[in-house]
């Protein structure tokens, strides 16, 4: 007996404290939603003195779910339920066995309805009553009481195992979520379309992640409703091990892809502006010519007249449209200028500008005259890499849990006690019962014994 | 939109059937409360029909999809929910008091629906992470969870004007003669609070799992996640309190009022903080 009276086992087996406790953790979880976490907390940090900032900042207030606090409860929880359920454990299990003996008092002050006198030998009514509950229940047990044979049927006594299920899986879940968050891993991955990535950016700016593989983006597909929502996006990814392809496949959001152990998730996407910029020029008069580059590229005008280079590529150029920088050196010098798309409708808003702005003239290099036909938009996706080692106990304790509140809350424990008596020369039977809920399912199955033997058309009196 | 017309009648059904609840208790006559409970019944019976044309309308409109996935479609499904469970726990005890405050519950829920601006009733399109099997056994598990705790608030009210009410030296007043005695409202309270955790755990389980498909991680700590933890761990509170710890009484029902509050925000309130459910 000596732990059950040791201060520290009765602090920890007290539902008290785990009421505090939940309490506590409710409290703390709310305080997280209202306090902006982690990232997030940078905005705020811009409004509070610096001295504020540092007090909240020792005391974990922008990271309360990874902080001491939020562990200490979870921590003194977890203690808290395996004492308790220790503790309590003995008492179930003893109700489990149910060897309580079957006790003559349960047949007193029974209603009319619950007796019948029956035809037939003592041991005849016994095998029958026997046979009847055997029928109905698994576990079917014969006592000897003083007024005669008892007979014990009872079913869902699991019951009273459910809360030490439900209780397993919290603990199953917690230690899931601890080994996730000591031994997973979480990054994302950015990678243009048509290109590998073979590093991983760690959540919470913790640095690169090696893969040790390359993940190339062999097309990146997307489909709009007509409202312009996205429908589906998709990354079609080869897994290169070694420079070679090993494992090929469409990535979609809700459809996860593993390779080597890590899962990846289509996370987001987006366009990079360093996609194909498609220039066309031509000397005064003298032919159209295209050339299609690529950011910091540059081309050879004819007969060596100058090198023109992709300086800066810009999807929307001060709210003017996909415009390009080019440097054009030649034995004239160096000149730069932006070469816009849309310069029509630019130069019908703003006469003159191109005068007045010669950075915005496409003709500056003169005779020759640039013009921009488009910049061929370049996606690239963003994956998720997670591993969780924790996922497996997380997923049974989820199992546990719910298998448990079902035991719990819909199996009942129900006993029934069917005594055979010899009375004033008759044979009579008696059928008594418990259930752990108040339940009329329980009436009903009463009811239903007592008709057994009154069907039989040997109810007497 | 046929269905969102049918809705709208609905609302008003539900009004209806309020007003029947309220004055059958106030006057103490069983008659008007079972007037209001087939006006419910009637209400369910058109709201579900609605349900149903809704879903084949999006069909139509190539997008099939249950019909819940944005805020209206899940007020909606929620009032539902609300009706057809309190409907059932009225067949089974035959007590028509508790209507009283968990009728107006889904009536608010639908008046809320039809005449907020924010909310729009349009069918709307799944954007990809909504496109998951996942999602309606969220969505359902989640709200017959609410809706059962919607209807432990109710009863948890009717407990407090009950127990208020039997001060000594007070004469009980008429309109209490209906009401069940307090321990058989407290059963009643206490088996739809039972009812709503197991839906409401197997609403987080099954979220988490979508979540884990969707998002890589099973849990985030986004806003709605936590507050569905914390009105989990408030009626888990609930449970221990009472079986463990033998609470009865005013103290259950403050309890269950607490965990509606929470529900509530977990279901509404958190809107107004950042989240990844934002679409919800
Ligand atoms: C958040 C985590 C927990 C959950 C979800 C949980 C769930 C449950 C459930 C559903 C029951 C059955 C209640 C009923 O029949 O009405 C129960 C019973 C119980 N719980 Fe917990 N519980 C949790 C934490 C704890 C902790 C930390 C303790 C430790 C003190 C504890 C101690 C007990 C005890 C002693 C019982 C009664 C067992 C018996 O039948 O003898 N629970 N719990």
């Amino acid at each position: 007996m000596g732990i059950r009276n040791n201060p520290v086992w009765s602090f920890f087996s007290s539902l008290r404290l785990t009421l505090v406790l939940l309490a506590v953790l409710a409290v703390l979880a709310v305080v997280g939603t209202l306090v902006p976490q982690q990232e997030s907390a940078q905005e705020l940090a811009k409004r509070l003195s610096p001295g504020t900032i540092r007090i909240l900042g020792t005391l974990q207030v922008f990271d309360l779910y990874h902080s001491v606090w939020f562990l200490l409860a979870m921590g003194l929880l977890t203690a808290n339920l395996i004492i308790c359920s220790i503790n309590r454990f003995p008492a179930s299990w003893r109700r489990f066995k149910a060897e309580a003996p079957a006790d003559e008092h349960l047949f007193r002050d029974l209603p009319p309805e619950r007796t019948v006198y029956v035809k037939g030998t003592r041991d005849e009514v016994v095998t029958r009553a026997e046979q009847a509950l055997r029928r109905r229940y698994r576990d079917v047990r014969r006592t000897d009481a003083s007024r005669g044979p008892v007979l014990q049927g009872q079913k869902g006594r699991i019951t009273h195992l459910g809360v030490y299920a439900v209780h397993l899986g919290v603990l199953l879940i917690v230690a899931g979520g601890v080994a996730g968050s000591l031994f997973g891993f979480d990054a994302y991955v950015h990678i243009g379309e048509g290109e590998t990535a073979t590093t991983a950016d760690l959540m919470g700016g913790k640095g690169q992640h090696n893969l040790g593989f390359g993940i190339r983006c062999d097309r990146f597909l997307i489909e709009t409703y007509e409202n312009g929502m996205p429908k589906t996006y998709q990354s079609d990814l080869t897994f290169l091990k070694n420079g070679r392809p090993a494992l090929q496949g469409a990535l979609l959001v809700n459809h996860p892809l593993t390779f080597e152990g890590i899962r990846f998730y289509q996370s987001s996407y987006g366009q990079s502006a360093d996609g194909k910029a498609r220039l066309s020029y031509s000397r005064k008069g003298g032919d159209r010519k295209d050339e299609a580059v690529t950011l910091g590229e540059s081309f050879i005008l004819p007969n060596g007249e100058g090198t023109v280079q992709v300086l800066r590529v810009e999807e929307n150029m001060m709210q003017m449209g996909p415009a390009v920088k080019l440097g054009v050196r030649s034995g004239r010098g160096a000149v730069q200028f932006w070469v816009f798309q849309e310069i029509e409708r630019i130069r019908e808003g703003n006469p003159g500008l191109f005068e007045q702005v010669p950075l915005f003239n496409p003709g500056l290099f003169a005779p020759y005259v640039f013009s921009l036909r488009g910049i061929d938009a370049r996606y690239y996706t963003v994956l998720k890499a997670a591993t969780d080692p924790g996922v497996p106990l997380v997923a049974a304790g989820g199992l546990f849990l719910m298998a448990g509140l079902l035991l719990v809350f819909i199996v009942d424990h129900r006993r029934v006690w069917v005594l055979v008596e010899e009375a004033k020369g008759k044979v009579r039977v008696a059928v008594t019962g418990r259930g752990l809920r108040t339940s009329a399912g329980l009436d009903r199955e009463l009811s239903d014994l007592v008709r057994v033997f009154r069907e039989k058309g040997d109810a007497q009196g | 939109m046929i269905s969102a017309k049918i809705l709208s009648w609905v609302t008003f059904v539900y009004f209806a059937s309020f007003t029947g609840y309220l004055i059958g208790l106030i006057r103490g006559r069983d008659r008007w409360a079972r007037l209001a409970s087939w006006t419910a019944a009637a209400g369910l019976l058109a709201h579900t029909a609605a349900l149903l044309l809704r879903w084949r309308a999006s069909y139509a409109l190539g997008m099939g999809h249950a019909p819940l996935s944005n805020l209206y479609e899940s007020l909606v499904f929620f009032a539902w929910a609300v009706v057809f469970l309190y409907l059932l726990v009225e067949w089974r005890t035959r007590n028509r008091t508790p209507g009283v405050f968990v009728v107006p519950v889904a009536f608010l829920l639908m008046a809320y629906a039809s005449i907020s601006p924010g909310v729009s009733d349009r069918i709307q399109p799944l954007i990809p992470a909504l496109q998951s099997n996942w999602l309606t056994s969220h969505v359902i598990t989640c709200f017959m969870g609410y809706a059962a705790f919607t209807v432990a608030f109710g009863l948890a009210i009717l407990h407090l004007i009950k127990n208020r009410q039997r001060k000594p030296g007070r004469e009980p007043s008429r309109f209490l003669t209906l009401i069940p005695d307090e321990h058989d409202l407290e059963e009643l309270l206490y088996q739809s609070v039972l009812l709503g955790f197991v839906f409401l755990t197997l609403g987080i389980i099954t979220g988490s799992v979508w979540a884990h498909y969707a998002w890589g991680t099973y849990w985030s700590w986004d806003p709605k996640e936590t507050w569905s933890l914390v009105t989990w761990v408030i009626y888990a509170g609930l449970l221990h309190a009472r079986y463990v710890r033998g609470w009865r009484g005013r103290r259950l029902a403050v309890l269950a009022l607490v965990g509606f509050a929470a529900m509530l925000f977990t279901y509404l309130g958190v809107n107004y903080l950042p989240s990844l459910h934002a679409y919800m």
